[in-house]
């Protein structure tokens, strides 16, 4: 069983392909199978894969740079088997969506939006440390391009420029910490350095790592993710991608959170003594990150900001749900993490819409879109009351656990958490009020159109989605529940750890 | 007998479900189809109420067997939340009541509502409203009463802003939202402590295990309850949004704050006595919130000028009866209360708009007030100023100080200097001309600072700045001019950090580090 490879291969070669079409609707068409035939691929994975079972699945393993150890080895577990029917669906999303929209050099757009998706997934799906780290530099190239080459910005090259050097500036700890728990993999084995070498996840899980490490590790691995997260201060990148980037790549990046799946898949458990005694910093940076994102999201008067703001602020709480280090705080971070990409995406594309028909989404060039766009703002009040926890859609299930996850880890974390769900009922509303709701100021908006029938289907998916698992949330949970229960135990149940009072007060009943 | 219980709040859910997808694809669309559309949410209704009613008798009779669970509706370790249902006591009571309220004001809007742009978006909302509230008051856990509380909210927010194009109506839908959302902190709170301590959401094993708590546990959870509660059913310090709520239709405001919602606080309490009891304090907080409500309702009423913010203010302060009732422990008299209350407001809000044609002119004869009372009652006695003072002007303040700071110092430090050039349009079109194709050879796509070479050039910088200043002109005019500088700019910083949100903010950070 080679789905995985097929995973990653698929997308890459059809990169290449679209290369060599020359005729421009038919290279779209051709982007357009690959992209559908990967989420039916992806959808298949999910269906191979045992939940029952709470160990990585579907291995793949083969030699690749012998001489260092380093092989190609991919496999998932519970908390990255979802992301990928969402990377492949938020990625259809993004290639409908820009369907008309880009035009100039439309080829290489598509072509690259498949490279990022394979490298994605390549991500999501690595387990050798290398393996992941080349995937992690690769998806920089494609994004560097989308955003500096189709960016609606006037400032579109130096948002490239700057989302590029930041993650390169996140690349060099992570770059670090990977070669330090090689190193001591040989350390520990009494190995010789080329010969001992290792980078496999589930080695590298089972070698002991000195306490003084510990800590050096999770830092380093820690910086590097919290770049990508992004976690303040270290999330100015995104505001800025967002305002001057094309909003469908600003989906993608919102959509698929990979610094907080770094986090959770490789910082916490590679260095599992120092995540449960810096735990308390995880939570308070978290609950910094949540409520300084809502503040400022309230002083946004353009939908593009607000939502990177927003975004920002969610991944705060889905942070302090890591740090809570308990079932439903871990199993709520997952889900909050699957919904990024239905709602975070799909907002990001309505963004995108709007700019698209009114050249702005600026507050002061909207106002009364109700009655000209009915069905565009259902779909965005639908998307904005998921992202604000609404009962009835999949926000719901997953604030309701990070929230309990946190007030029983830590009260504070708690009740910071209930803060920023006021304030995000706060600025989401507000905007709302002023572009959707009132009446008509601008002249282009009484001209625009309502959602094309493309653009409805786009959006339908998202809408059935978030209903679905907003009514029936065991659908999501039933898949991670083994895998978040062992990432659990390997953190709570370090014989070292045992007589502190941490973990006393932290152990799941 | 149990298993009707479903589809109690099941039935107008599907009424709201075919109403909202029949227009959203526009299948029910224009006058023809307004017939249909009523029809499909009044018999929604109507059954739902019956089968309330048959639900009412056989708890009447004796037939039912208390609960009934439909299956998990999410687990996560310990945490089971199921869909099941109570299916005795005051649950079904007001269940039928609140039912039958609702059939009739949604035959009644039939006729009021005919030939309105919203007419499809009414019966929508007010079928999800429906089912709401039955899922609120027969819900047998906190999650699911939490659930139809939140939506009822909603519904709530989408009827007051019905006609959006009002700004007003807007901005008073968003405050009452945000201002209900303080309360549904406050019940998420509570669902969090009844977890935490008794490990179940379930109603009747938190009233079960309410023995078993310590005074100060059954405190923290009933107070949480009551914040949720407060804010609900109008009581101070949340009572202005009552007044706010009335912008809505008539045949809305019947139902949220006549006939149903507004109610749903005394219910919580109600449902909660045995965690209430056991707390003397909780107690004393609603009898006395309660107290203050109906004084402060009394006084604000008489000044109002508008039948439905009167009507409003009496609302409250009834409710406030009622929760002073619960306060000295006449529960059976405070939900005797709720559902007469129901009942008389929910008609006089129905006829309200035609009140107008039965008042003859200079009826009531005006009394003399003190000025001043008369100016706090007209002014609501300034609670949402206070609010606004209090609260929203310190929030958007350090929102205001945090965006500046983020724009103009986070940035600055953590990201790589914008270029020169602003956002001007005609630039923008001129690249927009340029396109992709990179004509411009001298732009700056592949011209960066890197951090580390920004950090370097600002060491150096400062170095060089101290070496040239300090050192080499020695201990001169620069070195005192530069120094007052230092000192103002410090003197700056700490007016900053000693205005009243700061204080406050520390304050609270503290307490939040203390716990």
């Amino acid at each position: 069983m080679k789905i995985l490879s097929l995973l990653i291969t698929l997308p890459l070669a059809g990169a290449l392909a679209t290369g060599l079409i020359r005729n421009v609707s038919l290279a779209k068409k051709l982007v357009l199978v690959i992209a559908g035939l990967e989420l039916l691929v992806s959808l298949a994975a999910l269906q191979f894969f045992n939940a029952d079972d709470g160990a990585l699945q579907l291995i793949e393993k083969y030699p690749w740079i012998p001489s260092l150890k380093i092989e190609y080895l991919v496999g998932v577990d519970g908390i990255s088997v979802l992301f990928l029917p969402m990377t492949a669906l938020v990625t259809l999303m993004a290639m409908g969506a820009s369907w008309h929209s880009v035009q100039p050099l439309s080829r290489l757009y598509f072509a690259l939006l498949l490279m990022l998706e394979g490298v994605t997934i390549g991500v999501l799906s690595a387990l050798d440390m290398m393996l992941f780290f080349l995937f992690w530099e690769l998806t920089l190239p494609p994004l560097f391009f989308l955003i500096g080459l189709w960016g609606v910005g006037p400032k579109r090259r130096n948002a490239a420029i700057k989302y590029m050097l930041f993650m390169l500036f996140g690349g060099v700890p992570l770059l670090f910490a990977i070669i330090i728990l090689a190193i001591n993999h040989a350390a520990q084995i009494n190995g010789t350095i080329p010969h001992d070498l290792t980078f496999s996840f589930p080695v590298l899980m089972e070698t002991r790592l000195p306490d003084n490490l510990q800590q050096l590790v999770f830092f380093l691995l820690m910086t590097g993710f919290a770049v990508k997260a992004p976690i303040v201060p270290l999330h100015t990148w995104l505001p800025t991608v967002t305002m001057e980037g094309p909003a469908q790549i600003a989906a993608v990046l919102a959509g698929i959170n990979l610094g907080v799946y770094g986090i959770l898949r490789f910082a916490m458990p590679l260095a599992p003594t120092a995540a449960v005694e810096c735990n308390w910093v995880l939570g308070i940076l978290g609950a910094i990150t949540l409520i300084y994102g809502a503040l400022i999201a309230l002083r946004q008067t353009n939908l593009r900001r607000l939502l990177a703001y927003a975004s920002v602020s969610h991944v705060g709480l889905v942070i302090i749900g890591i740090a809570s280090l308990n079932m439903q705080g871990i199993q709520g971070a997952i889900f909050q993490l699957v919904n990024f990409t239905l709602v975070a995406g799909s907002l990001m594309l309505v963004a995108g819409f709007l700019q698209q028909r009114l050249g702005s989404t600026e507050i002061i060039h909207l106002g009364g879109l109700a009655r000209v766009m009915p069905q565009l703002t259902c779909c965005y009040f639908l998307f904005m009351l998921a992202s604000m926890g609404m009962p009835g859609t999949n926000g719901f299930p997953a604030e309701l656990l990070l929230v309990l996850g946190a007030l029983l880890a830590h009260p504070s974390l708690g009740v910071t958490a209930l803060a920023g769900a006021v304030l995000s009922a706060a600025y989401m509303l507000s905007f709302a009020r002023s572009a959707f709701l009132g009446a008509i100021v601008q002249t282009d908006v009484r001209l625009s159109q309502d959602l094309l029938a493309r653009e409805l289907v786009i959006l339908c998916i998202p809408v059935l989605l978030i209903l679905g698992i907003g009514f029936f949330p065991n659908s999501v949970l039933k898949i991670n529940q083994k895998t978040a229960e062992a990432w659990l135990s390997r953190l709570l149940d370090q014989p070292v750890m045992e007589g502190d009072e941490l973990v006393m007060n932290l152990a799941p009943q | 007998m149990d298993a009707l219980v479903i589809l109690v709040p099941f039935l107008p859910l599907l009424a709201a479900i075919s109403i909202g997808v029949g227009h959203f694809s526009g299948i029910l669309n224009s006058e023809a189809r307004e017939n249909i559309t009523a029809d499909i949410a009044t018999w929604a209704i109507t059954l739902s109420c019956l089968m309330a009613l048959a639900l009412l008798g056989g708890d009447l009779l004796g037939k039912n067997q208390g609960f009934f669970s439909v299956g998990q509706w999410l687990g996560s370790d310990t945490l089971n939340i199921r869909l099941n249902f109570i299916t005795t006591g005051l649950s079904v009571r007001l269940a039928a009541l609140f039912s039958l309220l609702l059939a009739i004001i949604s035959r009644f809007s039939i006729n009021y509502l005919h030939r309105e742009a919203g007419f499809y978006r009414f019966f929508f909302i007010f079928s999800l409203f429906a089912a709401a509230m039955m899922l609120l008051v027969l819900s047998a856990n906190a999650v699911g009463t939490f659930v139809g509380w939140e939506v009822a909210g909603l519904c709530s927010y989408l009827l007051i802003s019905y006609a959006y194009q009002r700004p007003i109506a807007t901005y008073n839908a968003t405050r009452v939202f945000i201002t209900n959302r303080i309360g549904d902190a406050g019940f998420i709170g509570g669902i969090g402590l009844s977890y935490a301590w008794l490990d179940s959401v379930n109603w009747w094993q938190l009233n079960a295990a309410a023995e078993q708590l310590t005074i100060g546990e059954a405190t923290g959870i009933s107070l949480c309850f009551a914040v949720a509660a407060f804010a609900k059913s109008a009581q101070l310090p949340f009572t202005p949004w009552l007044a706010r709520a009335m912008e809505g239709p008539a045949p809305s405001s019947a139902a949220f704050y006549g006939a149903a919602m507004v109610h749903s606080g005394v219910y919580l309490v109600c449902l909660l006595e045995p965690v209430f009891s056991k707390s003397p304090f909780s107690m004393a907080v609603l009898g006395l919130i309660g107290v203050l409500t109906m004084a402060y309702s009394f006084i604000v009423g008489q000044t109002q000028a508008d039948i439905k913010s009167s009507l409003a203010f009496s609302s409250s302060g009834q409710l406030g009866l009622m929760f002073l009732a619960c306060g000295l422990g006449f529960w059976q008299l405070a939900s005797w209360h709720l559902c007469a209350h129901a009942i008389v407001r929910c008609w006089l809000l129905l006829t309200a708009p035609s009140l107008m044609q039965h008042v003859k002119r200079g009826g009531a004869k005006p009394r003399s007030v003190p000025v001043w009372l008369y100016m706090a009652s007209a002014q609501h006695f300034w609670l949402d100023q206070i609010v606004d003072w209090a609260l929203v002007k310190p929030v958007r303040g350090l929102a205001h100080d945090l965006s500046y700071f983020d724009d103009h110092i986070v940035d600055r430090v953590m990201g790589v200097p914008a270029p020169a050039m602003g956002t001007l349009s005609s630039l923008a079109r001129a690249e927009e001309v340029i396109g992709a194709k990179l004509v411009n050879k001298a732009d700056d796509f592949a011209r960066g600072g890197g951090l580390v070479g920004k950090l370097t050039e600002w060491a150096s910088a400062v170095v060089y700045w101290i070496e040239d200043r300090f050192v080499l002109r020695g201990i001169g005019r620069d070195a005192v001019h530069y120094g007052r500088q230092l000192g103002h700019l410090a003197n700056k910083f700490e007016q900053i950090i000693l205005r009243p949100r700061y204080l406050v903010l520390f304050v609270c950070i503290t307490f939040l580090v203390a716990f």
